[in-house]
């Protein structure tokens, strides 16, 4: 309700601005309006062209030849200049265990970040323990530690337990990262149940976990789909992590070892690794269609 | 529960700080003690000052840009009353999208052969090098300067912002109608209405994910060092760059793990400072 006592205190200087020769206030009504109209068009246009040209960029090359990418600059691959060899990127050994690797990551890491957050949160919203506030807080210090902190530590450290170069480290470490946020706001999203739903269930003799299981756990999904998405983003996007705990050629995941290729080799030219970026887009393309609004949600949630 | 997030997310900074206390050569783990040695070797480098300026303009720098360029497009989605839902799957997706592969794209439309945007902007005369390594500009003033970095703060923009303009597009969301309703009766133009409804109520949302976004990208290690390695020369070295090249490169596993507790250190007094001026989770309790 702030705004409206803002605006209270405000109307002196907006009275005397509106008495002066205020640009806004020569025009009609219509004129405004259509001005308004062509900028939000103008600039919708403007930045969709500038997020789509990219993509765009990127699938219209997957589909080139060597050659026809070499001959300099074209809008789209026509005629002779037309092929699906690009995508035989993917039966090269290295790449297709990269993506392997990166698919392997990814499932574990959102896997545990939503089992850890669900029993978190709801330790956090159901139990009364000293130190909750605090701990809370010291969830969200957690965004202070650059990836770079962290992973420098834990590449001695993963050497001597035996975790370097294994899956199951980049995943510990991966889900570490995406902790804070998952538990913050699955603890959030708990509050808003009411626990007499809850209670219900245990007068009709459910135990404890009964209760978690089917009647909290249900209610979740909302925020247990924004987790997954989050963690899911984070580890198909992971680089930082994979590059110093993954420094084997057979353990990494896509994201270093293309780079490596990227660096290292001449027979793989730029229309291969436009093809298999556009198969590493797919997934998160069909997730910002089908999903936006439990991201929306999260996001909403992580203002709080 | 909280000892799993304890064990992952101390014990690698406890361990860094007792690391940072020691000369470990990376190729044979001997540790040897030296006591502040390393801090005392981290601030007399120059590498260090350099990388630090430069990490803070790499900051700066993004996170204006991302400001701008975020605010204004959730602002435009809000008011779209077509093809909304194709400018936001956009949005979305380039928050999913991994880094590797903006990282990809760019690098192939900024080569100095076959690049698009190479050749547009060469045409137009803004460079003749490679962007991401020999270009540079004579600024009256200031000399030659590298466009390795601002090329860098760009296109790391072009994926980064989407993170505001959502942010700021949950919170937009939520803004009642019946407020602009009312403001509408009373004569209000729509840039009053913006400045005293829509402002007051995202300045909270603002706060946060600016502080949100400058630690992000003062951390930043990924985007920066799959586009240069760092380079040309050290032209692109922000502060996480230096501690990589330092730990892998320089083989100085003591001094890498220093320049990380200092960054973090930097880091924590920054957001103490942010917060005791701005109080940004108050803000958002409205």
């Amino acid at each position: 309700m702030s705004t409206l006592d803002d605006d209270e205190s405000g109307t002196g200087t907006a009275t005397e601005r509106r008495r002066g020769p205020g640009l806004t206030r020569r025009l009609s009504y219509p004129v405004r309006r259509s001005v308004l109209r062509l900028g939000t068009v103008g600039s919708a246009l403007l930045l969709g062209f500038l997020m789509a040209f990219p993509l765009y960029w990127m699938a219209q090359n997957a589909f080139k030849t060597r050659l026809a990418i070499n001959a300099g600059v074209s809008w789209l691959p026509t005629g002779d200049a037309f092929t699906l060899e690009r995508f035989g990127i993917v039966n090269n050994g290295a790449v297709l265990t990269y993506i392997t690797n990166s698919i392997i990551v990814t499932i574990g890491t959102v896997l545990l970040v939503v089992a850890v957050s669900l029993v978190a949160g709801y330790g956090l919203a159901r139990y009364d323990f000293r130190g909750k506030v605090a701990f809370a807080r010291f969830l969200l210090l957690g965004y202070l530690f650059s990836p770079i902190v962290l992973a420098l530590p834990l590449y001695l450290i993963w050497d001597w337990t035996g975790l370097l170069n294994t899956h199951i480290g980049l995943i510990l470490a991966l889900s570490a990262v995406s902790m804070p946020f998952a538990v913050w706001l699955m603890w959030k999203y708990i509050q808003t149940i009411p626990q007499a739903m809850e209670e219900s269930a245990w007068i009709a003799g459910a135990p404890r976990w009964r209760g978690f299981v089917d009647v909290v756990l249900p209610q979740t999904t909302p925020a247990i789909i924004a987790n997954a998405l989050f963690a899911f983003g984070l580890a198909w996007n992971d680089f930082t992590f994979a590059q110093i705990l993954l420094p084997s050629n057979d353990a990494t995941t896509f994201p270093p070892g293309i780079l490596r290729l990227v660096n290292a080799s001449f027979e793989t030219g730029y229309g291969d690794f436009m093809a298999v970026g556009l198969l590493m887009t797919i997934p998160p393309l069909l997730f910002a269609f089908f999903l936006q609004s439990y991201l929306l949600k999260g996001f909403e949630i992580r203002a709080l | 529960m909280l000892f799993l997030y304890t064990l992952i997310a101390i014990l690698p900074v406890g361990f860094a700080l007792w690391a940072s206390l020691h000369r470990i050569p990376l190729t044979q783990p001997q540790w040897t003690f030296v006591g502040l040695e390393n801090y005392a070797q981290v601030f007399e480098l120059d590498r260090f000052w350099g990388s630090m300026w430069r990490g803070t303009l790499f900051m700066v720098g993004s996170t204006l840009v991302q400001l701008a360029v975020g605010l204004w497009m959730a602002l435009v989605i809000n008011r779209m009353e077509r093809g909304q839902r194709l400018l936001s799957t956009l949005v979305f997706t380039s928050y999913l999208i991994p880094t590797i592969i903006v990282t990809l794209i760019a690098l192939f439309m900024l080569d100095p052969f076959v690049g698009v945007l190479h050749q547009f902007g060469a045409s137009l005369g803004l460079w003749e090098g490679y962007v991401l390594g020999a270009a540079t500009w004579n600024l009256p003033g200031i000399g030659e300067v590298s466009l390795a970095l601002p090329a860098v703060v760009l296109i790391g923009s072009w994926k980064f912002s989407v993170f505001i303009t959502i942010f700021a597009l949950a919170q937009l969301r939520s803004i009642p109608n019946r407020f602009y309703e009312a403001a509408k009766i009373c004569g209000a133009t729509s840039w009053e209405m913006f400045r005293d409804i829509t402002l007051p109520r995202l300045k909270g949302a603002i706060l946060v994910a600016v502080l949100l976004r400058s630690v992000f990208m003062f951390n930043k290690y990924d985007i920066i060092w799959q586009l240069t390695q760092g380079g040309p020369g050290y032209e692109t070295t922000t502060m996480p760059i230096l501690a990589y090249r330092e730990t892998f490169e320089g083989s100085a596993y003591g001094l890498g793990n220093a320049i990380a507790v200092v960054m973090f250190c930097f880091l924590a007094v920054g957001a103490v400072a942010y917060f005791v001026a701005f109080n940004p989770s108050q803000e958002v309790d409205t």
